[in-house]
């Protein structure tokens, strides 16, 4: 059991990590090598400041006037679940506080179903279909993604999929939904994140990106077929 | 007469438009300095009076003589022009910061009037010196020459108070002059005939103007005439004579005052006007309004400043007092968008929906004024602690930028005295030797780091003791100024007692204001010097030289004082250090007594006055450098709370704000981009749930925040504003606000458009990471 936990930036969001006004957490470090990450600051463990587990919840705590219109704390990253004992642990002492709790996760860490219980907000990434591209635009593959999906569908866990769509990667939609229609998705809402630049500055690596912006017509045929296979889209 | 038959709504607001027009093409203020002459002329005459009746009858004769105008624009007769100067600093482009004087010279006025063929330099100087003699003058001089060497770099500030309070004309609007004088003592039975004969003037006038007038204009006049029939003498029975009437009433008072007694306040209008508006409809109720609205701007620059409209707020059970003529002045100020008079909103926890999303327009248009808000919630909670009845609580309202009184009932004193907890922390760790100049202000033996708190309380102490006795001297000279006209407002015709006695108290509440600057740097100051003898022990000897110095040679110190932490970033250390300040200021200041017995009423307000006294202040042990500005009323010290609006709020939520019972002042620089609402009624929704339920109506166990102004916008806007006004501004009116009062940012000096720049601090109040 951990009890402290790295982060590389904390501040507070308004509905883009969840629902209402949220503390963001970002925890340091990443299993995923994203050519496109917007904080590439936190991919790395390093430049992180190390806080007890207590002083975490202590600040939830001290926050709770802020997190209205049903807001609460959201972990992301880096990887959240790379520091896995120490998120399930704050999860756990913030839900017994009564504060609404959310995650990020690239969906990687096999251990994901022991976080369920202490999410109420569960935002999942699922970059690509493919595990061969996958390993190759991001460093690793995806089988474990799939696993984490296929056991959050057989589950019917609410959970909400976020795929980034980047040019020259995965900007078309037949094989997302030939993959997702594979399972029940009842439960599931899916949102596009189009690729965007903002992060871009911080990268100290050369960033390897050169064409990366999607159109809107490659947007809407991702709306249409998903919309054609009830895979309910939502925009956050 | 009815109204709709003179005038229909869109006629009314073309009036107003060129009413507005008519008034800021004026460029002379000289009826301030005719009063002058009048009055020191009828000093002989009335000699044999006391002080009140002398005064009582000298007011006539004022109001008999000043010439008067009814300008072809005019719906309503009355003006405040002969009241004010062309003084106020800050809305004079060529202020400087750094020529700001702990000095109040009452005599200073007479050079706001620019010499020219009538008013000779002779006859100028004439009057000023009979001025200078009289006893007012004379003792007011007395008292800051004996505390100069407190207020030259201002340890604090002492000044007499004019203005500043909130009469309640309800009264007379339901009864009528002559009814009130019934009942009224001597004195101010005769101050009240000079409202009946400034409007019999002007119903002469009128009548005049009736000759070579055209059908249109001659029924307007007529309406006038008719109008002045029935008030003041009699009550007022509609929205227009109410109007009038409460127009008249205020001109009386302030030429009463004159010159320029600022920050009179209205009171909730929305409550005074409505019982009159009798069903009529909302546009044309506002398109009156705006005439009401007119008046209050004064010449080229709207030189009567700080003058409030509170509209909104709850009654003793907490049901919403929001009416249609709240909603109707709403509408009567966004369409007129002038620098001049200040909207101010009282919320609680019931305010409807309806009064956010009509407020939209106002935060979210850039360039229209924008109203301070209340939490009428707290402020019952805050005011009820400190003793006043709670069937008064309702008339809570604003006096100047951000005073709460009780309208009518309150002669709170506010702007009396000013701390300064920088220039006293700097006497404290210097052995009250200026850092700036190396002057021995004060007979103090430096302090001891590890003592800096004790030492420094104590200082406060005797500091604020002094103050309050200076302070004191200034009320009691302000005293030879009676007002028996205002006084009837304030409790005066029931007493028969001045509202600025000395001696005998003849207002229901009654205390002396005490503004308190520099709450921020002192908590960061203390928790700088703690990190520094815990850390670096062996350094805490070069603080002192680092300070002198203004950190020339010290950088790498004054850096590690920077790192360390900061009001408004939600750290326990520093926000619990700016409680204990809070608590510990307002305890002395509460201590004093004012010349009733009163308490001094802490007010952590700083009306620009954070630049003005932080000029006065060397470098401070929290990193800031000398002579820079103090945080803003309780607001972290720009540029230190850099981790955004959330954690700025929770900083703020800690403070104890049931001591503030004089006040404080608190700004936000919002940046539009995160309102993404579509319509501004949207928007004001938005800005409801993400700014204001947060601030106001989140605390449990405690009192809340309940004061706010904001400016939303980002300081690229007003850059380009400043460079190109023709493009941005074509109407020549840019509002923005600077602590309780709006300002056309196109009118102020560039010292203070860059600290309305600067203080926007928009990485303290970003809403998303």
């Amino acid at each position: 059991m951990s009890d402290t936990v790295k982060i590389f930036q904390k501040g507070f969001n308004y509905s883009q990590d969840g629902p209402g006004n949220r503390l963001v957490y970002h925890l340091s470090g990443c299993n995923f090598a994203c050519k496109w990450c917007s904080n590439p600051e936190g991919m790395e463990q390093k430049n992180y400041k190390e806080y007890t587990v207590k002083e975490i919840v202590e600040e939830c705590i001290s926050c709770t006037p802020m997190f209205f219109s049903g807001g609460g704390v959201t972990f992301t990253g880096g990887e959240a679940t790379m520091q896995f004992d120490a998120l399930l642990t704050l999860l756990k002492e913030l839900k017994q506080n009564g504060i609404n709790t959310a995650i990020e996760t690239n969906g990687s860490h096999k251990r994901l179903v022991e976080l369920l219980p202490y999410i109420d907000h569960l935002i999942m990434d699922f970059k690509h279909y493919d595990t061969v591209i996958h390993k190759e635009w991001i460093g690793v593959g995806n089988e474990q993604v799939k696993n984490s999906f296929s056991m959050l569908s057989s589950i019917k866990r609410k959970v909400l999929i976020r795929i980034p769509i980047i040019n020259g990667f995965n900007n078309s939609p037949e094989g997302f939904v030939e993959f997702f229609k594979k399972y029940n998705t009842d439960n599931m809402e899916f949102e596009l994140l189009s690729y965007h630049e903002y992060g871009k500055e911080k990268w100290e690596k050369p960033y390897q990106i050169t064409n990366g912006f999607v159109s809107r017509e490659d947007i809407k045929k991702f709306q249409q077929l998903f919309k054609e296979n009830n895979l309910k889209l939502i925009n956050t | 007469m009815e109204i709709k038959k003179v005038y229909g709504a869109d006629t009314l607001t073309q009036k107003a438009k060129s009413l507005f027009k008519y008034e800021r093409s004026k460029k002379r203020l000289d009826g301030w300095f005719l009063i002058k002459e009048i009055e020191n002329e009828c000093e002989e005459k009335y000699k044999a009076y006391d002080e009140e009746t002398k005064k009582a009858y000298i007011l006539k004769e004022v109001v008999s003589r000043i010439p008067l105008e009814i300008s072809e624009h005019n719906v309503f007769v009355g003006t405040q022009d002969d009241a004010f100067a062309k003084s106020y600093a800050l809305i004079n482009p060529s202020f400087k910061v750094e020529e700001f004087s702990g000095y109040c010279d009452p005599t200073a006025v007479f050079g706001d009037i620019e010499p020219n063929e009538e008013f000779t330099k002779e006859r100028i100087e004439k009057t000023r010196e009979v001025y200078a003699k009289t006893p007012y003058v004379t003792e007011l001089s007395a008292v800051y020459e004996k505390v100069e060497s407190d207020t030259k770099e201002v340890a604090y500030f002492i000044e007499q108070v004019t203005g500043h309070l909130i009469p309640d004309f309800r009264p007379a609007l339901k009864y009528g002059i002559d009814k009130l004088k019934e009942t009224a003592a001597e004195p101010m039975k005769i101050s009240l005939d000079s409202i009946l004969i400034l409007a019999e003037r002007y119903k002469e006038l009128a009548k005049t103007q009736l000759e070579s007038a055209s059908e249109q204009r001659k029924a307007e006049l007529e309406l006038i005439i008719e109008t002045l029939d029935k008030v003041p003498h009699g009550p007022a029975t509609n929205l227009f004579e109410a109007i009038q009437f409460f127009i008249l009433l205020w001109q009386v008072m302030c030429i009463e005052q004159s010159p320029n007694p600022f920050a009179f306040s209205v009171g909730n209008a929305d409550r005074i006007f409505e019982p009159y508006r009798n069903g009529l409809d909302r546009d044309t109720a506002a398109a009156l309004l705006k005439h009401f609205l007119v008046f209050f701007n004064v010449a080229d620059r709207s030189w009567a400043i700080s003058q409030n409209i509170i509209i909104s707020g709850r009654d003793v059970d907490g049901n919403d007092l929001t009416n249609e003529t709240s909603y109707a002045l709403l509408d009567a100020y966004y369409d007129m968008n002038m620098p001049q008079p200040i909207l101010s909103v009282k919320f609680h926890k019931n305010t409807p929906d309806k009064v956010y999303s009509e407020l939209g327009r106002f935060f979210f248009s850039p360039g229209i004024l924008t109203p301070s808000v209340f939490n009428d919630d707290a402020l019952f909670e805050a005011l009820k602690n400190n003793g006043t009845d709670e069937q008064d609580l309702p008339d809570i309202s604003i006096a100047g930028c951000q005073e709460p009184l009780i309208m009518g009932k309150d002669n709170g004193n506010t702007t009396n005295s000013w701390l300064n907890l920088g220039k006293i922390l700097e006497l404290t760790l210097n052995g009250g030797e200026s850092l700036l100049t190396g002057e021995k202000l004060a007979d103090l033996t430096p302090a001891k780091l590890e003592n800096i708190r004790e030492e420094f309380y104590k200082n406060v102490e005797l500091f604020a003791s002094r103050m309050a006795n200076a302070a004191n001297g200034a009320s009691s000279a302000l005293s030879n100024l009676k007002v028996p006209f205002l006084s009837c407002f304030m409790g005066g015709l029931e007493s028969g007692i001045d509202v600025r006695d000395t001696k005998r108290q003849g207002t229901k509440y009654n205390g002396s204001g005490c503004l308190i600057h520099g709450v921020s740097v002192i908590a960061d100051s203390f928790i700088a010097i703690d990190k520094l003898l815990a850390e670096r022990p062996e350094d805490a000897d070069k603080l002192i030289p680092a300070l002198k110095n203004n950190f020339v040679g010290y950088e790498e110190l004054q850096n590690f004082l920077l790192s360390c932490n900061k009001f408004g970033n939600n750290l326990a250390d520093v926000d619990a250090e700016a409680t204990q300040i809070v608590n510990k200021v307002s305890d002395i200041v509460s201590a004093q007594k004012n010349y009733l017995g009163n308490s001094f009423r802490p007010d952590f307000a700083t009306p620009s006055t954070h630049l003005l006294y932080g000029y006065w202040v060397g470098a401070t042990p929290d990193g800031r450098k000398a002579r820079e500005m103090l945080g803003y009323g309780l607001d972290p010290l720009f540029g230190e709370a850099t981790n955004g609006m959330g954690f700025r709020m929770l900083s703020a939520l800690k403070l104890p704000y049931e001591r503030m019972v004089g006040g404080y002042a608190s700004h936000l620089g919002i940046d539009p981009k995160y309102f993404r609402g579509e319509t501004y009624e949207d928007k004001g929704l938005e800005f409801k749930e993400k700014i204001i339920n947060p601030l106001f109506f989140s605390s449990k166990d405690k009192v809340a925040p309940f004061y706010l102004y904001v400016n939303v916008t980002t300081p690229e806007t007003l850059r380009k504003v400043q460079a190109n006004p023709k493009k941005y501004a074509p109407s020549g009116v840019y509002i923005m606000r600077i602590h309780g009062t709006f300002v056309n940012f196109l009118d102020l000096s560039p010292a203070i458009q860059d600290d309305i720049i600067k203080r926007l601090d928009l990485k303290s109040t970003a809403l998303e990471a």
